[in-house]
């Protein structure tokens, strides 16, 4: 049985920005869903109509059989939400805040001092619950702020990036909270995260949303196999060379499809504050500065997305080739490369993976998504101008 | 569409404005030392070539006003702090929870009216030490009375800065708010002057001041007499006004913040 019948959602902020973009699909009882996409998709937005915080533009929902137009009071009584954003009360110790929490729901007191007793303990926080909030480390606070979430057992819970910036240990041990809960407890859950390990530890299926839009729903496994053959990753010498080898693969039969890829999101991320810079002492302002974090977004009049990023950006990338029977078509890459006189770095071959997919069906990295306050500006502002040319023309 | 309240819901946000205020002690500080400062200074610094006005002395005038605006001020900011709550996200948790939007804002109305009132009863106390009040035994029930009003006249006032706050969407608007509306109601309560020294078309700005008639109460109180211009039964006029102001803006601040999104 559907828990959750999401039926033509959309959001418009403002009259332009199409947030949430029509979507509809349904979440069974007792599924954890993961929710993917990059910065700006829509995620948030499609959580706060979801839970009545929001009014959705047109489109409904329905959480626990109850419509979030005609019932919002009874779909708040079904829902636990941690929040991307933080919400704790600063002037409040630890404890206050569970404690505040647990009234709201409307939990008796044995049953508050049983359960914070138990959250407490799984973000470890025990021997701090009754220092002021505002004391607390960020990953404390956010840890502080989960373990609120998981006080009063609601039939369906949305945690929106819940283990952002948390160290593995604390991770692991939350993961592990939420499995138990939805297993001894049946809960529901929503999860919104940019940690492909995350999704796929804990999430029966995956939702990959994009510009307001599904763009995969699927078990991880199946989207996976969807992109069959495996994946061989190549490393140059010199970035620049992707230019001139991608001619050379894209003629090829046994090639299914080819991203440029960063290869970490450090690296990736010094690259593009470089590029900052550059835009900065060249005298181009705040709009050089934003088009300089990746130079595609710089280039109005193309459609944006889906050509790869340009390859003269700075930082070392790697080329993503799909192919069948990666193992054999190795010596074959290399061949090639080694024929126009390329030097590779490293090459490495792996079944496709959560982030692969996620780069096909987006045309993005989704580690270059974690947590990038500016690639969440930069997303917005691109999302804008994509508008601007689909309603001019 | 009708909200069930919830007393939970109540007293856990009241609880919560209770526990904030009371962990802000350089803001009980500031405001009891400034009401202190303009008691001294205003009470014996004019109060010295004024003399007397009616039958008390200038200080006694002036306390019930001072009080007052202690009671203002702090009710207005309780209010206003939705907007805190909003910028800081602790809005999210209270909106997303299983209680309605009344219960959350009765609970602030009943919170911002306890502390704001906690406020008047500090500032009531130094005004005794300064010797504002002859002690006696009407004083003492007129004390316990003066407790009830503060309760009373501040719970309008926050559903003031409720709606206030659920309109304005940044700080930046607060020197406006102070300027156009603290201070006014704060200047034309009477706390100076009597009404009836003033000239006509002032007299009237200062009948519509809510506060006026939440000072006229307080000195009924507190001095055993109101001013000569509403007569005898002036205290009567004044509860009946100010229970008027406290339904339209509890009213008032409830709608507004029902209708705000998080
Ligand atoms: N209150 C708002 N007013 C105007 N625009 C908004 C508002 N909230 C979100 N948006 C816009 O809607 C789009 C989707 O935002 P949303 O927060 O849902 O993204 P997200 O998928 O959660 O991204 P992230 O991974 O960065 O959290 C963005 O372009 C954002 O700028
Ligand atoms: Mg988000």
């Amino acid at each position: 049985m559907a828990i959750i019948e999401v039926d033509g959602l959309t959001k418009v902020f403002n009259g332009k920005v199409r947030a949430v973009d029509d979507i509809s699909f349904n979440v069974k009882e007792g599924e954890i869903l993961g929710f993917l996409g990059p910065n700006g998709a829509g995620k948030t937005t499609t959580l706060n109509m979801l839970s009545t915080l929001l009014r959705p533009s047109s489109g409904t929902a329905a959480v626990n059989g109850y419509d979030i137009h005609e019932e919002p009071d009874k779909v708040r009584r079904s829902i636990g939400f941690v929040f991307q954003d933080p919400t704790l009360d600063l002037e409040l110790t630890g404890k206050e805040n569970l404690n505040f929490h647990g009234l709201l729901y409307g939990l008796d007191r044995d049953l508050r001092e049983k359960r914070i007793k138990e959250v407490l303990d799984v973000v470890q926080l025990t021997d701090r619950a009754n220092d002021l909030v505002k004391t607390f480390s960020g990953g404390m606070k956010r840890r502080l702020e989960i373990a609120r979430g998981l006080v009063h057992h609601p039939k369906v819970l949305f945690l929106d990036e819940p283990t952002l910036g948390l160290d593995p240990q604390t991770r692991r041990s939350i993961w592990e909270h939420i499995q138990r809960l939805n297993q001894e407890k049946n809960v529901t859950i929503i999860l919104t995260t940019h940690y492909t390990e995350e999704a796929d530890y804990l999430c029966g299926k995956i939702l990959i949303i994009d510009f307001g839009k599904i763009v995969a729903l699927d078990t991880s496994d199946n989207l996976k196999a969807r992109l069959e053959g495996d994946v061989v990753s190549l490393a140059f010498k010199d970035p620049k060379m992707i230019l001139q080898i991608r001619p050379i693969f894209e003629k090829k039969k046994w090639l299914r499809r080819m991203d440029v890829t960063s290869v970490g999101s450090n690296q990736s991320m010094a690259g593009r504050m470089m590029h900052m810079m550059r835009g900065m002492s060249g005298g181009m302002g705040m709009d050089g500065m934003m088009s300089g974090m990746r130079p595609e977004s710089g280039r109005r009049n193309e459609s944006v997305r889906h050509k790869g990023p340009n390859i003269q950006s700075v930082g070392p990338r790697r080329l993503n080739l799909l192919v069948d029977d990666g193992g054999r078509r190795i010596p074959e890459i290399v061949k090639l490369t080694n024929e126009i006189g390329i030097l590779l770095e490293s090459v490495e071959l792996h079944k496709p993976t959560l982030d692969d997919v996620f780069l096909s069906v987006t045309g993005r990295n989704i580690r270059d998504e974690q947590g990038s306050f500016m690639e969440m500006i930069r997303r917005h502002r691109i999302m804008q101008q994509a508008r601007g040319h689909r309603d001019s023309g | 569409m009708v909200q069930p309240l919830s007393s939970q819901a109540i007293y856990v946000v009241l609880l919560r404005e209770l526990k904030r205020y009371w962990r802000a002690k350089s803001r009980i500080v500031a405001s009891v030392a400034q009401s202190f400062f303009f008691l001294v200074i205003f009470g014996f610094g004019i109060g010295g070539f004024i003399g007397r006005i009616g039958d008390v002395s200038y200080l006694s005038y002036l306390a019930p006003g001072i009080i007052g605006m202690g009671l203002l001020f702090g009710s207005i900011f309780s209010g206003i702090s939705v907007v805190f709550d909003r910028q800081f996200g602790f809005m999210k948790e209270m909106l997303v929870a299983p209680v309605s939007r009344t219960s959350i804002i009765l609970g602030k109305i009943l919170g911002g009216a306890l502390t704001a009132s906690i406020q008047g009863i500090l500032l009531m106390t130094v005004a005794l030490l300064l010797g504002a009040f002859s002690p006696s035994i009407t004083l003492g029930i007129g004390i316990v009375a003066a407790i009830g009003v503060m309760l009373l006249i501040t719970a309008g006032f926050v559903g003031l800065g409720v709606a206030i706050g659920s309109t304005i969407t940044d700080f930046h608007a607060f020197q406006l708010i102070s300027t156009f509306v603290m201070w006014p109601l704060f200047m034309l309560s009477g706390v100076f002057f009597p009404i009836d020294a003033v000239p006509p078309i002032l007299q009237v700005a200062m009948l519509c001041d809510p506060l006026f008639y939440g000072v006229e109460l307080l000195r009924w109180c507190l001095l055993g007499a109101g001013t000569p211009l509403l007569g005898p039964f002036g205290w009567l006029i004044a509860l009946g006004v100010i229970a008027c102001f406290n339904l339209l803006m509890v009213g008032f601040g409830t709608y507004l913040f029902s209708r705000a999104q998080a």
